[in-house]
């Protein structure tokens, strides 16, 4: 009993400012978010995410991700209601979409009647940007952990920078290349895209978004989209017949603003993004840390060409055509640079104490979507 | 381990050149006042909590997983999966540095947790500990701390103590998301790092009171280490089962004998209604039918099927709760009895496009085979069949009788007891009279209420309806014979048990017959005791403060209803021996009646 007493007597009564816990903020935020159920549920795609409120007749924001790709979007409220939704529109400039609640009984036209909690979007991007070492909430239904009524899971965090991004999702560079909002909290996890990203009271910073590695380091990498971002692209337009090239400027305020409205446009998109990464294998890599880290094989995604062509797991790429590969980054070179869907290489890989050859013909490269590697094998 | 070093010290280079141009820039004291005490208050905590933890090792010393010492015994908890790899016997570190044998005590596989008790260095001295808290409390957006040995880090066992938010709580984390039986019902998630090896060490609040032991984290494609999604199982589904773990049961999960689910999926809001319904189940017996809406269960609002799931992974089977449901326009209270999971029930992997499992964060793999039969923690080791340790069994069971002997040592009044008084059966009052004689070669239980009822117990051709006479009493003159049998023969007149049950809860009405606020109001926690004698089973509720027998229940066989007694108004029974002199008798969800005693006598 003693040392009862000594704990007891341990305890600080009055937990000072420094250390307030977040339950109040969390609780309030919560209210103004929603999950979300779409697309996917097959070959690792997530078929969950999230969004956040940004009018309370049920505008969601999230981000541009497959999960839209359906007439069957169904979002969960805080309180547990279940509500069908539909996309109204999509930047990918800014790898963000703006979705609008249905009510069973009316028009799309119609107003919902709904009175939700939400977060004033144009307020928000108003307020000075976060700077290196403020703190961050992040909020999201990451692994699809809650349903209906559960709470998202909350996350807290540092900002680590406001920087542009380099980074790719899959083999494919990211649509999006204005600021981000990198964060030393693993908030990009599967189904935490479209979450929210805080101030520690619990005002909107930003959209979480994609799962996404560095095309560096080939490393996770953890970023929101910032509530005031803004990027210039480059289009080629028509005019008089004639291509012409023509600068937009693009603003995340603006999209939401006229988005919420119905009167956004979208910036023309180049259809072939894709070109010059050469052929689809399906390989996932070890993290690629060091600047020379060996192709080692860490999952091989299902049904792709490299899991036709009978690669594993911890498979070590040594040879393509004969060139040796000392790293994923020759790896990864040699297909930009040597093939495109329909070649077939042959790949020379160790396998234990062996060396093995395998005959890899490579595919078109899946939808420009989040693609999730298999887990480790059991072991 | 050069590589982890020469990580840390470039780590340690980059910090140093950071630090002195900014501490020439701006001074210590214009940090917060706020920041430094919050900073104070957590090394403050942390030191007072360190001692407690504990490093899970094999016999022989190789840490494994974690633990956390929960009183001065040396009794600790930790996780089902740390401890089945290592054994019934084992070490523990403590930041001491010191390695103590231990023994498994009690365990439950599903909710991953087990018991374990350290063996002092000297007899009797004490060990640090921590304090269990209230994880109803928890919310989200609360502080964490995470204490352990992640990657069996520290040769010495000081632990290593991460730190975090709580991000959710109540999750549901179902069996077959992982590897194995386990299943996380109402466990608490943090973005604490939790790793390898951190497995079934302590996640404390800041005022450093125990509400989780973590087990648990998410990484699915990412390597197997945190990944911001940790989750702690509940200190107070823990809680729950702890007087099984102590009194070294392998203790199961329960069901309801119904399924539970929604009504319409995709309706707007859930409504949970009761959907199958075992026949042979208590729900049946109380009246439930499928369709019913199911509106609190064990005290908690219904509002989804993972609160449900949550919820009854918190029980321990046989544990009797309190359900409100809800059929048309009313709404009824009753208590309902918690099974065994029969086999077709318990949850499997039916779902062959769901998600490979991934691994735990722990334990760390082990070599096999260590020789433990020299530690002392052999001789504290008893198997038998139902039990983790059946030695820690005897060790409660003797325990609690000891104690409730204070209140009177009976077997010297082994021979015949009758008592005197009267009965009020509702509708019928009058005088009472009954008799317990044990000490012929053909015992007998007289109860003379106007008519007069005999039993006895062992004879030949006794039909069921006669054991449980009198009719509505589920059998009150068999549990009159056995509350005098264990009261005065005790464990040798139950050849079939007598052993420690654990905790259960207990729901005696009010003594005086008025009605209570709610049925879930009447909950006492009792000290169980179970006995078996011929086919007839018994449960003895011991008041957890003073070990008084405050009921008992009497079953005449399984799935059937016992007969419940609960014992009011204790007073000198003659020498000095306290019996109660208002019993009240219930049966099914009724109550039989009161017997109210002028006059007890013993011999």
């Amino acid at each position: 009993m003693r040392i009862a007493s000594l704990l007891i007597l341990a305890l600080i009564p009055n937990l000072s400012l420094g250390a307030d816990p977040f339950d109040k903020v969390c609780d309030d935020v919560n209210t103004k978010m929603v999950k979300l159920f779409g697309a996917g549920g097959f070959s690792r795609l997530n078929n969950f995410g999230t969004g956040v409120l940004i009018s309370k007749e049920g505008h969601v924001l999230t981000v541009a991700s497959q999960l839209l790709d359906t007439s069957d979007l169904v979002v969960h409220l805080y309180d547990g209601r279940r509500l069908r939704a539909e996309v109204m529109v999509i930047e990918q400039e800014l790898d963000a979409a703006i979705l609008r609640i249905r009510v069973e009984g009316k028009k799309p036209e119609e107003p919902t009647g709904l009175d939700l909690p939400y977060f004033d979007f144009a307020e928000a991007a108003k307020r000075p940007s976060a700077a290196p070492g403020d703190w961050i909430i992040g909020f999201s239904n990451m692994y699809e952990i809650a349903l209906r009524d559960e709470p998202l899971s909350a996350m807290r965090g540092v900002i680590a920078a406001r920087t542009k991004l380099s980074g790719r999702v899959g083999v494919f560079d990211f649509p999006y290349n204005g600021d981000v909002y990198v964060v030393d909290q693993i908030t990009n996890n599967p189904g935490a895209s479209g979450g929210a990203l805080t101030t520690r009271d619990g005002k909107l910073l930003g959209l979480i978004g994609r799962e996404i590695k560095n095309n560096q380091t080939e490393t996770n990498l953890n970023y929101a989209i910032p509530v005031n971002a803004a990027v210039s692209v480059t289009v080629k337009v028509k005019e008089k017949d004639m291509d012409v090239e023509k600068t937009l400027n693009i603003s995340f305020p603006d999209f939401v603003a006229r988005g919420m409205k119905g009167d956004y446009k979208p910036a023309p998109r180049d259809k072939n993004a894709t070109k010059g990464d050469g052929g689809y294998s399906g390989l996932v890599f070890v993290p690629n840390i060091l600047s020379r880290t060996p192709a080692y094989v860490e999952a091989v995604i299902p049904d792709s060409p490299a899991a036709k062509a009978g690669f594993r797991p911890d498979d070590l790429i040594s040879f393509v055509d004969g060139e040796p590969i000392a790293s994923i980054a020759a790896w990864l070179e040699y297909l930009r640079a040597h093939t495109r869907p329909g070649t077939t290489v042959r790949v020379d890989v160790r396998r234990g104490e062996s060396l093995t050859t395998l005959t890899l013909p490579l595919g078109n490269h899946p939808p420009r979507t989040v693609v999730a590697p298999p887990p480790p094998p059991k072991k | 381990m050069k590589h982890v070093l020469a990580t840390a010290s470039a780590i340690m280079l980059g910090a140093v050149t950071c630090l002195i141009p900014a501490a020439g820039a701006q001074p210590p004291a214009a940090i917060e006042k706020a920041v430094i005490d919050a900073e104070a208050e957590r090394v403050a905590v942390v030191a007072k909590l360190s001692p407690a933890v504990v490093a899970v090792c094999i016999y022989g010393g190789q840490a494994i997983g974690s633990g956390v010492v929960i009183d001065p015994e040396g009794y600790a908890l930790t996780n089902h999966h740390v401890t089945q790899p290592a054994g019934a016997i084992m070490q523990c570190g403590l930041a001491d540095g010191n390695l103590y044998d231990a023994v498994i005590v009690g365990q439950d596989k599903i909710g991953d947790v087990a018991l374990v008790k350290l063996i002092p260095k000297e007899p009797g001295k004490p060990f640090p500990f921590v304090k269990l808290g209230d994880s109803d409390t928890v919310k989200i957006g609360d502080w964490s701390l995470a204490m352990g040995n992640p990657f069996s880090i520290a040769l010495d066992f000081t632990p290593t103590v991460t730190y975090g938010l709580v991000s959710g709580t109540n999750r549901y984390e179902p069996m077959g998301s992982r590897p194995g039986i386990s299943e996380y019902t109402d466990c608490i998630q943090v973005d604490t790092s939790i790793n390898p090896g951190n497995s079934g060490g302590p996640l404390f609040n800041m005022k450093g009171e125990l509400i989780g032991i973590n087990g648990r984290i998410n990484f699915e494609k990412r390597v197997r280490i945190n990944s911001g999604v940790g989750y702690a199982i509940s200190i107070n589904q823990i809680k729950n089962f702890l007087g099984h773990f102590y009194a070294g049961i392998d203790t199961d999960h329960a069901s309801l004998g119904a399924v539970v689910g929604t009504a319409d999926e995709t309706s707007d809001l859930q409504k949970m209604v009761i959907k199958q319904l075992l026949d042979e189940s208590d729900a049946a017996r109380r009246g439930l039918a499928e369709g019913d809406q199911v509106m609190k269960f064990a005290g908690r609002k219904m509002t989804s099927a993972n609160m449900y799931k949550n919820i009854l992974g918190t029980l321990p089977k046989e544990w009797r709760v309190p359900m409100t449901v809800r059929v048309g326009a009313k709404s009824r209270e009753l208590l309902v009895r918690v099974q065994n999971i029969t086999p077709g029930e318990k949850p499997t992997r039916e779902d062959p496009m769901a998600p490979m499992p991934t691994p735990r964060p722990g334990p760390m793999p082990v070599p096999k085979g260590p020789n433990t039969t020299a530690s002392p923690a052999a001789k504290l080791l008893k198997v038998k069949p139902g039990y983790v340790n059946y030695h820690f069994n005897e060790v409660q069971r003797d325990k609690l009788l000891a104690a409730a002997k204070k209140l009177g040592d009976f077997t010297t009044v082994a021979g015949a007891w009758t008592a005197e008084g009267g009965y009020d059966l509702g509708e019928r009052k009058g005088a009472i009279k009954l008799e317990v004689n044990e000490k012929t070669a053909d015992p007998f239980v007289k109860l003379g209420m106007n008519i007069e009822f005999s039993l006895h117990p062992f004879e030949s051709g006794l039909t069921p309806r006669a054991a449980a006479e009198p009719v509505g009493s589920g059998g009150l003159m068999m549990a009159l014979y056995h509350w005098h049998r264990y009261l005065t023969v005790g464990a040798k007149g139950f050849e079939g048990d007598f052993s420690h049950g654990g905790t259960e809860p207990l729901y005696p009405f009010p003594a005086d017959g008025s009605v209570p606020t709610s049925l879930a109001s009447l909950r006492v926690d009792a000290d169980v005791i179970r006995t078996k004698h011929g086919s007839v089973t018994c449960k003895w509720y011991h008041s957890k403060a003073d070990a008084k027998l405050l009921g008992f229940e009497t079953y005449l066989s399984k799935d059937t209803d016992p007969c419940e007694v609960y014992f009011h108004d204790y007073k000198d029974a003659g020498g000095g021996l306290l019996l109660p002199h208002r019993l009240e008798v219930r049966f099914g969800d009724k109550r039989y009646g009161y017997i109210n005693i002028a006059k007890y006598n013993l011999k």
